[in-house]
């Protein structure tokens, strides 16, 4: 195991790495931005150094100044959380030729499923049903329109890289395709540095379920069950949950199987998401897979009890998993409800400010991940991510009862958050019968979701 | 960045292209364009201003240029303004190296930042937070843009009244001129010397014009972003901006001085 990492990112992932090294013994340092001067990783960290100003091509997304801190300051390794750098095979490779270790895959294996399309081919080759799509990413606009027609819309824009939404459209026509291109191009350029598109077959009503995974360098692989994140708002995830209502037991085991089969087959390694999606027939279509560890990893952690950060940290070191499938269960049901700073009366317009009060929800199966604390300023800079409560119960129902309980006992003051829509998630027939679809909250618009809530 | 001691506000007029919706992001082509204007105004502009505002017993000048606005504005008490607190550099002295102890340092140093957000909150056109995003990956979000209030910060040095430091420009090893003692005559932008980011020298520079005073790590230190490195004393008659009572007709450069 390492002596002392870097910990490069913010918020509340920031806090998780931190925690996981004070469970490892493991000395961390958080590189911060000027802006999270007074952040809480920061005041928490064994060491903290300032790498640049708030803008995060200067500080958080610049490879030199992550590096040159880790070097000054004695690390072995860098984690970076997700978003940032997390998944960008040039850094990882950077970072190997200055004698560190990244936490995550190593730069072979990013590169390998760097491009969505790449990895969708390849785990294809491996036994992966995926969704028809462009041949290879678009050229141009006509090589755009011409594999859009051959696809039939609606189809999907899509960004090679990156995750989050951005860069993605739903367009029904080639005239909607042609002014979406330029916009997604654009919003990719901007978020990834990456403007490579390509096109997917829209399925109407489709269900997210991703499936974790975790491979050692040795190829020992196991998988730790799948997660349902099919409530989401244009392409954002908003609320997670395990296991997925979607599909059967014996439906959900094959897949995870199979999923874990194709990716170690494929030569993956460490922490990992296999995305699918799945259609009216129950049938899934791979995706994309994530090489990093992910906002809603906690779910998986509260039905399998495995720290997913240590284990990464492990795994990045070198040493072998040390369990096997057998030794994996997945109890119960967890819920987690992302609280962002967004105004869900305001077309979830961000909000910032200071965060007056500030009090977090306990009890039994309760768990609150999140870098607020009474007099902090949520920076205008970044995501706008306030924490994840996440929820667990032997079962669906009373994971949902722990969830609005935990809802109502959650207090912040000073900022506006997205907590009425939980609350009207978490009451909705919808969401209670297990049917919400990732194009629900769009298609009924959120307005409508919280004023239904509100009558019953 | 040139020195900068007064609160500057740059706004755009007449915005070229129509606002996107609330929370939408505008377009990375718009935002970097207005980036270089702003770096443009800044550099061609503003030094102009500050000799004229300097010169005159005006309390505040506006000038429009293109689409923008720049407003220039003497401090209420006529003297520079300490964009950082001292109390800024007395938590900076308690922790001069990186990988000072992450327990139990100063909080409240956020007053310049807060500044800026009262600001940017008080513009009634869109947010200047962005979309924002998931996972930490949103592209930073550049608080400036058509309609948007905005004051220009400059990062690179902190102040009191006599006093400018010279701030390290980037995370690294650094290097100071060996020529450059203590007593030495600068000019605003002159090289002071360089920290070494993994092999690429990013240049420390003199903030304003004045003296070379205390330095505050030595040739070889590991530092930090923002790492006050070396005083610049100012030289009272170039820097002075006047009392504005004095009463002086016109007032020369250095009114009261």
């Amino acid at each position: 195991m390492f002596r002392k990492i870097l910990i490069a990112n913010r918020g509340e992932i920031a806090i998780r790495i931190l925690r996981a090294c004070r469970a490892l013994g493991v000395e961390a340092v958080v590189a911060y931005s000027e802006a999270d001067r007074d952040s809480l990783p920061v005041q928490l960290a064994d060491e903290a150094i300032c790498i640049g100003p708030a803008d995060a091509r200067r500080s958080y997304l610049s490879a030199p100044a992550v590096i040159s801190a880790a070097l000054l300051t004695g690390c072995e390794a860098i984690h970076p959380g997700y978003g940032f750098l997390s998944e960008d095979e040039g850094f990882a490779e950077v970072v190997r030729a200055h004698d560190l270790t990244f936490i995550g895959p190593p730069p072979a294996v990013l590169e390998r499923f760097a491009s969505k399309e790449g990895s969708r081919r390849l785990l294809g080759d491996f036994g992966l049903a995926t969704i028809p799509g462009s041949d290879g990413m678009l050229r141009d606009d006509a090589h755009g329109l011409d594999e859009a027609e051959r696809i039939g819309y609606p189809v999907l824009i899509k960004p090679s890289a990156g995750g989050g939404g951005k860069g993605m459209r739903m367009v029904r026509s080639p005239r909607e395709l042609e002014s979406a291109l330029k916009v997604c191009r654009s919003e990719a350029k901007a978020a990834f540095g990456d403007d490579s598109l390509y096109l997917e077959k829209w399925l109407e009503d489709n269900r997210h379920v991703e499936v974790q995974v975790v491979v050692d360098r040795y190829g020992h692989g196991v998988h730790l069950g799948e997660r349902d994140c099919s409530v989401q708002r244009r392409h954002q995830k908003i609320l997670e949950e395990a296991p997925t209502p979607a599909l059967s037991p014996e439906a959900r085991a094959e897949l995870c199987d199979r999923a874990l089969r194709a990716v170690v087959a494929a030569g993956y390694e460490n922490v990992g998401t296999l995305e699918f999606l799945v259609d009216e027939n129950s049938d899934p279509y791979f995706i994309e897979i994530n090489c990093r560890i992910q906002v809603e990893h906690p779910v998986t952690e509260m039905l399998t009890g495995i720290d997913m950060v240590a284990t990464q940290m492990r795994i990045a070191s070198g040493e072998p998993l040390g369990f096997s499938q057998a030794d994996v269960s997945l109890r119960g049901h967890a819920i987690e409800l992302r609280i962002n700073a967004e105004d869900p009366e305001q077309e979830f317009r961000p909000s910032a400010g200071i965060v007056e009060r500030y009090l977090v929800p306990g009890g039994p199966g309760v768990r609150m991940d999140s870098h607020l604390f009474a007099g902090y300023e949520v920076p205008p800079y970044y995501d706008s991510l306030l924490g994840k409560l996440v929820v667990w119960a032997p079962d669906r129902p009373g994971a949902i009862a722990r969830a609005i309980a935990a809802l109502d006992e959650l207090l912040i003051e000073g900022l506006v958050t997205n907590a009425s829509i939980h609350q009207a998630l978490l009451s909705s027939e919808a969401f209670l019968d297990g049917r919400v679809t990732t194009n629900m909250l769009d298609r009924v618009g959120s307005a409508a979701f919280l004023a239904a809530a509100a009558r019953v | 960045m040139p020195n900068e001691r007064r609160p500057v506000r740059a706004a755009r007029d007449d915005p070229r292209e129509p606002l996107g919706e609330p929370g939408e992001q505008r377009s990375v082509e718009a935002r970097l364009e207005d980036h270089a204007a702003i770096d443009r105004l800044v550099d061609e502009l503003l030094p102009a201003l500050v000799a004229k505002l300097s010169a005159t017993e005006l309390g505040e000048i506006e000038v429009r240029e293109g689409a923008w606005k720049v407003r220039l504005r003497r401090p209420a008490n006529g003297r520079v303004p300490s964009r950082r607190s001292s109390d800024r550099s007395s938590e900076r002295a308690s922790r001069s190296q990186p990988g000072h102890e992450g327990h139990g340092h100063a909080r409240g140093a956020t007053e310049s930042h807060r500044s800026a957000r009262a600001t940017s909150s008080a513009a009634t056109g869109p947010q200047a937070t962005p979309a924002s995003d998931t996972n930490g990956s949103s592209p930073p979000p550049l608080a400036v843009g058509p309609g948007r209030p905005i004051e220009i910060q400059t990062r690179s040095f902190s102040s009191d009244s006599h006093r400018v430091v010279a701030t390290s420009p980037a995370v690294g090893i650094y290097q100071p001129r060996t020529e450059l003692t203590p007593g030495t005559r600068v000019r605003a932008g002159d090289r002071l010397g360089s920290v070494n980011m993994l092999g690429v020298p990013q240049e420390v520079v003199a903030p304003a014009d004045g003296v070379v005073g205390a330095g505050y790590a030595d040739a070889g230190d590991a530092v930090e972003y923002g790492q006050e490195l070396v005083a610049i004393e100012l030289v009272p008659a170039t820097i002075e901006t006047g009392d504005g009572g004095d009463g002086r007709p016109g007032g020369s450069l250095g009114g009261g001085a």
